[in-house]
């Protein structure tokens, strides 16, 4: 019921400063996702630019997407010579360099330049204020020839066009070998390496769905898992007296304290002699014995069940599993799900133990593959690298929008969250 | 012991087992393992050569070790304490009941559920000198902006800026916890004639106030153990000037780059240490400082 | 005695049912997915799989792409004539910080059988025990060391054992962009000789966009010291000794000095060292750090066409021999001449001074077919192979011995020269030590000091002096404590 609270009095006050902080704190990722759809040119532009823009000139009624247009400068001729290593291609040169039908051309041997004289034929007359501009291509692995267009300025317009082909680039790029990179999407994507493919497999190449693969493989072992012995341990922490429960508790409270990079130098060891190294495991089977915080979580929750729906199921007969099983987990529904929720998305977003554990490529998560590819190519091709990050982060949005109610009765009920 | 105490043991031991089994293999042995190789010369590949402190003394007089943990105390109590303040304030504001405050909560959440390494590279591509975001936005209105991530001195406030865009899940918990302030309370304040500060002062915040501890303590603990952002936006050595070198990077340096196991589980274990003083710290502050319900 | 389901639950307990079914299920194809890597019992002439780590790509990895496709072919051919031949067959992986990950591979009990890896890494790696000695191999196969040009042979060998071998070599000169270079009226085809000659030359080849009081923009060259630096906009830098970033610690070699005196002494605050790093100072002071840093922000990666040298903003670098396939590819019409970097004045016999690495092969420890792996550094060490090799990657072999062939159809313009300086007696690479990587690691924050002028170069060298000879001494320590049983 509400009441004539003046705290709860909302004032144009609180509407200024909202605002304003909800425009910082959405910018980014709106950030994020524009510049993932810039076409490459426009991404280093100074000062950059919101919206996705390309530019476009018009041949034969049918726009096609060209590149910035540089000037010509002065005028120029375009001609094609007939013989000599430019045989058959468009040449811009100086109308100085074109005479008797003869066009000079000059290339750079060593430290000297070698001029040579071909026959060739004038195409047409470019003046100094025209622009040039190529066809533009989205992928850098295209094979075909750029076409080259001398036309007037303003027959190029500039106009709000997003790149969606950035994604399948993107994809295209986070291969881990050139030659890959080159392939036709759909070929590249079909001959992936995933987690139940031989190892060495002829033909299997790590791609995008490798790292999707491994990831989702590692996300879903680790909520069965997580689900699984948490709930039998917060059962037998919660709904059974025994001695030493209590002890046992205190030192899970505890262990909540110890920061993996202490474990991490002998749980290596530890997993070099059990031989995972270089396999998945090390990520998710530790989670089928059992997590500190997710213990914790769910013996809370399951201390608010009221003992009595236990005591009148074992009064009918069922033994300590058949309770568990039959009356507390159907309960716990709420509990579970923020457990199952949050322990995928803590094993979709984890960096430091998958780069200490996985030495195999073939099995490294999405969050490595990223990592990856911004160590090899980060600074040059942003635009990609936005696809790629965004690739990383949407379907975690997909999920909390799915998912919200949860999320957020988990956090506010848990204080979880964080990685 | 009884019949049935008998079997509510066993049944208890039998519930626990896989805690027991993951505790001693995953948790209590690496824990000792870890001891017992900070007192070793360990490079994995050879066997360990016990050494006994010598590992500890170089620690102490290791100006890396001092450094990275200056630099992680710095990120920790900056994130810690602006993260507070700023998820705190959002709570606040969205207590009132303002229209749209499922929108605006879902803008201020989202970024703290993005993964650390694609969220580092976005910032990264935002601080960016000459074409990032920031520094535009700067320049728009007059300033030059500093290099961010290449400049020593501005590159750690980088990455706190950053992790307080993240604040998000942290500003769910007190909205929950304020929403759990009985009005009863603000009502009585208001008969007594307080004003807006002094309810926020003396009923909101003794009230929420085990929740602030809370989550204080654990976002202390992690930011103690800051690495992903680090290692992404600066490389691994921390450049520049090892500015962003943090704890727990320079044990990943010094453990997986020099193979120094031994060197590495030391540093591990102080890191241990100091968590355990601060969180003994924070427990004893709060009896002092958290109200509890009666 | 089993309890009869409580009454309106018969069917949760079903879906209970279920779940506990996909559960085990789920699980069950977990473990299976992790036993499928494992490989099985392979049949008498079945293929000998091997793995080769290597940390190039693009072109550099097409070129052993190639080598890799010859070498399989061969031994599938081999294997058709001969049916009890199994045949080896060579798997490349692309990794990425490979002197990272491949040590924690063979730490964690899991590395390739071969890999490709800096020559630089070896000392560090033969310490740690994480390589396998190739003495025994080589002198079983009859190997001649003398093939090889001694300086990239060395780069393989440490504590008198083998334990690598020079796969593709490089040197380092001064490249220069000849239109920029007539822009600014200087001859382009006289390069700097000395030091102080690159001096004078970057100041002419300095421009700036300066805003003038009334708002017009004017381009200036030079240093302009009495400019505001609100009003000036750096456009093209004559010579940055910060691009690209890769030979930082080594800028006291041009002047004489050296990082490691003998393999028990540290000489980094050698003076030669510090009039070296004095000099890169130097440009930091004439230019700003901030203009710098933010000029630099806006560089690509260093082999894009937003590289500094390849889009004109940077008229001088020193660069590698590699440098010319990324001109060819993405800045087609640059004019440009490459030339030995030049020495400090009055100091010729440190003329020919280069950085000369070399990419090298090692076999790991623990590596699971080490023979096969072996025969095919041999196929590839030898001198055909080797030069397609080397010349798809447009570099030099490392091989004394040089087939009129490649000579001839070598496209690097000035590959000769590039060559010469590998074999400079001046051609020197990072120190052989087991704590290189601490020591670089060191020498970059110095670095960072230095042109941040943060601290004067003779501080921050003596600092890493005294640090580093204690890290070698404590790892002669350790070295010995593990030799002795």
């Amino acid at each position: 019921m509400p009441s004539p609270n003046p705290l709860t009095r909302t004032t144009p006050l609180i509407h200024l400063p909202l605002v304003a902080l909800a425009t910082v704190f959405a910018l980014p990722l709106l950030w994020l996702l524009l510049t993932s759809v810039q076409p490459r040119e426009q991404v280093g532009k100074i000062p950059p630019e919101w919206l996705p823009r390309q530019a476009f000139i018009h041949v034969q009624g049918e726009p096609v997407p060209v590149t910035p247009p540089l000037p010509v400068g002065s005028d120029k001729l375009v001609v094609i010579p007939n013989a000599g290593p430019k045989q058959g291609k468009h040449l811009l040169v100086d109308p100085a360099d074109y005479q008797n039908g003869q066009v000079t051309v000059r290339t750079q041997a060593a430290d000297r330049i070698i001029e040579a004289h071909y026959p060739a034929q004038l195409e047409q007359a470019v003046p100094a204020r025209f622009v040039i501009v190529k066809e533009w291509f989205l992928s850098k692995y295209t094979s075909r020839e750029a076409r080259v267009f001398y036309v007037e300025p303003n027959a190029v317009s500039r106009e709000i066009a997003p790149v969606f082909g950035n994604y399948p680039e993107a994809i295209r790029a986070l291969s881990a070998s050139e030659k890959d990179k080159a392939r036709p999407l759909g070929e590249l994507l079909g001959k992936s390496a995933l987690p139940w493919t031989h190892k060495g497999d002829r033909g299997n190449t790590i791609t995008f769905l490798t790292y999707l693969g491994n990831t989702l493989l590692v996300a879903l072992l680790s909520v069965i898992g997580t689900l699984s012995s948490s709930s039998l341990v917060a059962y037998g922490l919660s709904r059974i007296p025994w001695k030493g429960r209590t002890t046992l508790f205190n030192i899970t409270l505890a262990t909540m304290m110890v920061p993996f990079p202490v474990l991490m130098v002998p749980l290596y060891g530890v997993f070099r002699s059990l031989g995972w190294i270089g396999t998945l495991m090390p990520l998710w089977v530790p989670l089928f014995f059992g997590g500190a915080f997710n213990i914790f979580l769910l013996r809370q929750f399951f201390l608010t069940i009221p003992s009595e729906l236990s005591d009148a199921a074992r009064i009918d007969g069922c033994s300590e599993f058949g309770i568990f099983w039959r009356v507390i987990l159907p309960l716990s529904r709420p509990a579970l799900s923020v457990v199952a929720l949050f322990t995928f998305l803590s094993a979709w977003n984890e960096f430091l133990a998958p780069l200490i554990f996985l030495t195999e490529p073939e099995t490294f998560t999405m969050a490595l593959g990223l990592q990856q590819y911004q160590s090899q190519f980060g600074g040059s091709e942003w635009h990609l690298l936005m696809g790629a990050s965004a690739l990383l982060v949407v379907p975690i949005i997909a999920l909390f929008f799915f998912a919200q109610k949860t999320f957020i009765q988990g956090i506010s009920t848990t204080g979880m969250g964080g990685r | 012991m009884s019949r049935v105490a008998r079997a509510n043991l066993r049944n208890g031991l039998l519930f626990c087992l896989p805690w027991l089994i993951g505790l001693s293999v995953f948790l209590i042995y690496p824990l000792c393992a870890a001891f017992y190789y900070s007192l070793c010369d360990y490079s994995v590949l050879l066997p360990p050569v016990f050494i006994g402190f010598d590992n500890y003394v170089d620690l102490a007089s290791d100006p890396l070790f001092w450094k990275s943990l200056r630099n992680t105390a710095y990120f920790a109590t900056g994130s810690v304490t602006l993260g507070l303040l700023v998820s705190l304030t959002l709570a606040l504001l969205l207590n009132s009941k303002v229209k749209g405050v499922g929108v605006y909560r879902t803008i201020f959440f989202l970024p703290s559920l993005m993964p650390v390494v694609a969220g580092s590279i976005l910032w990264m591509w935002m601080y960016n000198g000459q074409s990032g975001l920031i520094n535009t936005a700067l320049r728009s209105i007059g300033i030059d902006g500093p290099a961010w991530l290449a400049d020593p001195t501005w590159s750690k406030p980088a990455i706190v800026i950053m992790a307080v865009w993240g604040a998000g899940n942290a500003m769910v918990v007190y909205l929950a916890g304020l929403q759990d302030v009985p009005t009863s309370l603000y009502e009585a304040a208001l008969i007594d004639g307080a004003g807006f500060f002094q309810r926020l002062i003396h009923v909101t915040i003794p009230m929420i106030s085990p929740v602030i501890y809370f989550n204080v303590v654990l976002s202390i603990i992690s930011g103690f153990q800051a690495f992903t952002q680090a290692f992404i936006m600066t490389g691994s050595t921390g450049a520049p000037e090892r500015s962003t070198l943090f704890y727990v990077l320079n044990l990943y340096n010094v453990g997986f780059q020099d193979l120094r196991m031994g060197y590495a589980s030391a540093m591990a274990w102080v890191l241990f240490v100091i968590i355990l003083v601060l969180t003994f710290a924070a427990t004893k502050l709060s009896k002092r400082w958290v109200t509890y319900d009666r | 005695m089993k309890g009869r389901p409580a009454r309106g639950q018969p069917h949760r307990a079903r879906i209970g049912a279920l779940v506990a079914v996909f559960a085990l299920g789920l699980l069950a194809f977990g473990l299976l997915t992790v036993l499928s890597s494992c490989s099985s019992r392979p049949s008498k002439n079945a293929p000998r799989h091997i793995t080769y780590w290597e940390k190039w790509t693009g072109f550099e990895a097409e070129a052993m792409d190639a080598i890799i496709e010859d070498f399989n072919a061969r031994e599938a051919a081999r294997a058709q004539s001969d049916p009890n031949y199994a045949p080896i067959e060579v798997e490349k992986v692309t990794i990425s910080k490979l002197e990272q990950k491949l040590l924690i591979a063979i730490a964690g009990g899991n590395p390739p059988d071969l890999a490709g890896n800096y020559s630089f890494c070896v000392a560090a790696y033969a310490d740690n025990g994480a390589l396998t000695d190739l003495g025994p191999m080589l002198k079983r196969a009859g190997f001649d060391r003398s093939r090889y040009i001694d300086h990239y042979m060395q780069l393989g060998e440490y504590r008198g054992k083998t334990w690598a071998l020079p796969l593709v070599p490089a040197s380092t000169a001064l490249l220069l962009n000849k239109r920029l270079f007539k822009e600014a009226g200087l001859d382009p085809e006289r390069p700097p000789i000395t030091i102080e000659e690159l001096d004078a030359y970057a100041e002419q080849l300095t421009r700036w966009e300066v805003t003038l009081p009334g708002g017009e923009k004017r381009i200036r060259t030079g240093y302009l010291p009495e400019v505001p630096t609100a009003q000036k906009r750096l456009i093209q830098a004559g010579f940055l000794p910060g691009e690209p970033s890769w030979w930082l610690y080594g800028y006291g070699d041009y002047f004489g000095g050296r990082l490691l005196a003998s393999p028990e002494k540290i000489s980094a605050a050698d003076p030669a060292n510090v009039r070296g790093f004095d000099w890169v100072a130097s440009y930091s002071k004439k230019l700003g750090i901030g203009v710098i840093k933010r000029f630099r922000s806006g560089f690509g990666n260093s082999s894009s066409p937003q590289s500094a040298f390849l889009s004109g903003k940077v008229a001088m670098v020193m660069q590698g021999v590699w440098m010319h396939n990324y001109i060819e590819k993405y800045a087609p019409g640059l004019q440009w001449s490459a030339a030995p970097f030049p020495y400090p004045a009055g100091h010729p016999e440190l003329a020919g001074t280069t950085h000369a690495e070399a990419d090298v092969l090692m076999i790991p420890k623990g590596s699971a077919h080490p023979e096969e792996a072996f025969a095919f550094m041999q196929y590839v060490s030898t001198q055909p192979v080797l030069e397609k090799l080397c010349l798809a990657q447009q570099k030099f072999t490392p091989l004394k011995d040089v087939s009129e062939r490649f000579w001839h159809d070598h496209p690097h313009p000035y590959i000769r020269l590039f060559r010469e300086l590998g074999t400079s007696k001046n051609a020197v690479a990072m120190p052989q030590t087991g704590i290189w990587n601490e020591y670089n690691r060191e020498l970059g924050n110095a670095v960072d000091l230095i042109q941040n002028l943060t601290e004067p170069p003779a501080r921050a060298l003596a600092d890493v002096q005294t640090k580093m000879q204690v890290a070698l001494d404590r790892n002669r320590e350790i070295l010995a404590r593990r030799a002795a049983p």
